[in-house]
């Protein structure tokens, strides 16, 4: 009956097309097309999300897979996709890596002593009173190949944690961790001493001029860091001398920005205004409402502020670029840069360390998924 | 008359006739609340951007005292290879991966939209890489990007496909950098997913009723309706690209900055090697001004074109 009457109006507002009542056979028909049309739908979006995801699953589970492998099974080729160590036995008290080695009585698994200038010195595990010398390649020929296992080398992380960026600089990734965390709390506190009173002037105060200065504060949205980079490193560098500190990359924050400015003051006009005026008739003060009732009700805001300037601070590679040159003083991002630009890559160590540079961030994200969606919604972050 | 002009020059904050009471203390504690922002602004904004631009037409090496030479640094400019070089390395950029980024993040939205089991953790899985630092994203897709070793080149050789060398091929540089600056495109993706969950259903389904393909709602409705989403991601993506720096500084690795044969010596890199390698401040500043008016004109043109093609609703 329905069916009947939608047909009913159909004709009038389509004209040109003729309708008939829709019979059973003809509705179930229909049914199963739809099905069908539906299951491939289905099929096929299943197929997308999956194989795009894996274009961003891949490289993620790479630096791990590539942070826990040995330095035998970095350079594999092809690689491998799970991380393999050499397989060590234990000889006379130490720990000696095992190889597959054809001798004369056909391939053998000893124990490599030594490996000099191609030539090893192996024992039978078994026998260790019998030392062999054989040479490892015969022209094209492998003649002594380390056995492989699965293995998970966590010692990676902490000795790459426990290196500097270059051999001798005597400071570790542990001292660029740490001053990465010093700038980043420091710049969370900058950032919300600094915009949250700017943000209540231009949400809640009315006086003339506020609007022109608001526009004036969106449009330094626009200006490119590179406009104001060079006399900014003069003055912090030459004038102040403050190079190869982090007040450079501190002081800045203290003074507010526009969008962190314009963040909260979306944030503050939604809470309702009757509060404000009502604590105003009882005699409050604009401070007095803006610490008593403004910050107290804009926590979720407040929280996408320091989450993202953490992400900011944490992120940073051009501002400890220009003013951090000893690495003791290194963040992160730039004892990382460093450690890269050399000439001999030890891409385990290297992961390990990005591993340890992306953990707080993924972490912060797990706690505070919603902050981060919510703060990327409103300011439309990028990267 | 006298003595109204006489009070303007004497008192602050000028007493203008038309501020009530309330406005003028309003506007003193404004003030107030303001300071951080203004010194910040003075300090921080206003004067760089006038000693950028009198460096600009001066040449200047930092310990040495400033030395004007008037247009010498802009025209030098348009002499110089090396600055026509990182502009077209640029522009290749702005004009290719800003607009596949686009796309791609808009089809992955779209993804990620359609009511799939699991749908929270793809969304998760297509996020997460945006979140990742980006010197250690750029490390990362280096050795993914490494043609002896690399799984791309692996990957790809699993279906036939002799992977190029991609950091040392001056001609694959470029989309590798693409590549990965679209593995990090999760903040895009966001952006359009919220835009998607407000195309009102009704019109979909209405749409459906009327028998149109899911191409033709796509096109027909959800593109409409989410162009001001692209606009601003559009924008804000060129924006960004114009300021390129800190993937290209370590996507070089050991080698000089631009290396494979200057195909990553982009505007802001070049920019980079002028003030801090070679300490050409002055020259560097002209630069710096060049981009600003360059990304000023781009994003006006980009507005003014996007108003036949952008649809606000209501």
């Amino acid at each position: 009956m329905q069916g009947n009457a939608m047909t009913a109006d159909l004709p009038t507002q389509y004209p040109g097309r003729s309708f008939h009542a829709e019979t059973d056979a003809e509705r179930r028909k229909r049914g199963q097309a739809r099905k069908v049309r539906e299951f491939f739908q289905s099929l096929f979006s299943h197929a997308a999300i999956n194989f795009i995801g894996l274009f961003f699953l891949i490289p993620f589970l790479w630096m791990l897979i590539t942070a826990f492998k040995s330095s035998e099974d970095v350079f594999h080729t092809p690689p491998r996709w799970l991380p393999y160590d050499n397989v060590r036995v234990e000889v006379n008290g130490e720990q000696l890596p095992l190889y597959n080695v054809q001798t004369e009585a056909g391939v053998r698994q000893l124990a490599a002593l030594k490996i000099v200038e191609g030539v090893g010195t192996f024992v039978d595990p078994a026998d260790p009173s019998q030392v062999m010398e054989y040479e490892i390649q015969q022209g094209a020929v492998k003649i002594a190949e380390p056995v492989m296992h699965v293995s998970f080398r966590w010692r990676n992380f902490t000795d790459a944690m426990a290196r500097g960026s270059r051999p001798g600089v005597g400071a570790s990734f542990w001292v660029y961790f740490k001053n990465s965390l010093i700038i980043a709390f420091f710049s969370i506190a900058g950032t919300l001493l600094s915009n949250t009173p700017v943000a209540y002037a231009f949400a809640r105060l009315k006086f003339p001029g506020r609007d022109i200065l608001f526009v004036l504060i969106l449009s330094t949205m626009m200006l490119p860091f590179q406009v104001t980079m060079i006399p900014i490193y003069l003055f912090f560098n030459d004038t102040l001398h403050w190079g190869n500190t982090f007040l450079p990359l501190i002081i800045p924050t203290f003074f507010a920005n526009a969008y962190d400015v314009f963040l909260l003051r979306q944030f503050f006009r939604t809470i309702p205004e009757e509060m404000c005026d009502a604590a105003r008739v009882d005699g409050a003060s604009e401070w007095q409402i803006f610490t008593r009732i403004i910050i107290p009700l804009s926590v979720p805001v407040l929280a996408t502020v320091t989450v993202f300037t953490f992400l900011w601070a944490w992120n940073d590679f051009t501002g400890p670029l220009l003013f951090l040159t000893s690495p003791k003083n290194f963040t992160m991002a730039l004892g990382l840069q460093d450690f890269q630009s050399q000439r001999t890559m030890i891409w385990n160590q290297l992961m390990a360390a990005a591993t340890v540079f992306t953990v707080p961030i993924v972490v912060a994200f797990f706690f505070a998924q919603k902050t981060f969606i919510q703060g990327i919604k409103l300011t439309g972050l990028k990267e | 008359m006298e003595g109204l002009r006489m009070n303007r020059r004497l008192t602050w904050p000028p007493r203008l006739p038309k501020w009530k009471h309330r406005e003028r203390i309003n506007f003193r504690i404004g003030m107030l609340f303001l300071l951080p922002w203004t010194i910040g602004f003075l300090a921080f904004t206003l004067y760089p951007m006038v000693a950028s631009f009198i460096y600009s037409f001066s040449i200047y090496h930092s310990k040495q005292p400033l030395e004007w030479v008037g247009l010498q640094n802009y025209a030098g400019l348009l002499k110089d290879g090396l600055f026509w070089q990182s502009l077209s390395n640029t522009l290749y950029m702005v004009a290719i991966g800003v607009p596949l980024t686009l796309l791609a993040s808009f089809f992955c939205a779209v993804l990620l939209n359609l009511k799939v089991r699991g749908q929270s953790i793809y969304r998760v899985i297509y996020f997460l890489p945006s979140i990742v630092p980006t010197v250690a994203s750029t490390i990362l897709w280096l050795w993914i990007l490494n043609p002896q070793t690399g799984i791309l080149n692996t990957l790809l050789g699993y279906v036939g496909i002799q992977g190029p060398n991609w950091m040392s091929n001056p001609d694959w540089s470029k989309p590798g950098l693409i590549m990965l600056g679209m593995w990090g495109m999760g903040g895009a993706i966001v952006i359009y997913l919220s835009g998607l969950q407000d195309v009102p259903v009704s019109l979909l389904e209405a749409a459906e009723l009327d028998g149109a393909s899911w191409w033709q709602r796509l096109w027909n409705i959800t593109v409409p309706m989410v162009s001001p989403i692209t606009l601003f991601n559009l924008i804000t993506g060129v924006i960004w690209m114009f300021q390129y720096f800190a993937q290209a500084y370590v996507f070089r690795g050991s080698h000089s900055l631009g290396y494979p044969l200057n195909s990553t010596l982009f505007y802001s890199v070049y920019l980079y090697q002028n003030a801090f390698l070679w300490l050409k401040m002055g020259y560097a500043s002209a630069m710096a001004w060049v981009l600003f008016i360059i990304i000023l004109i781009c994003t006006l043109l980009l507005l003014k074109v996007s108003e036949r093609f952008t649809y606000y609703a209501g």
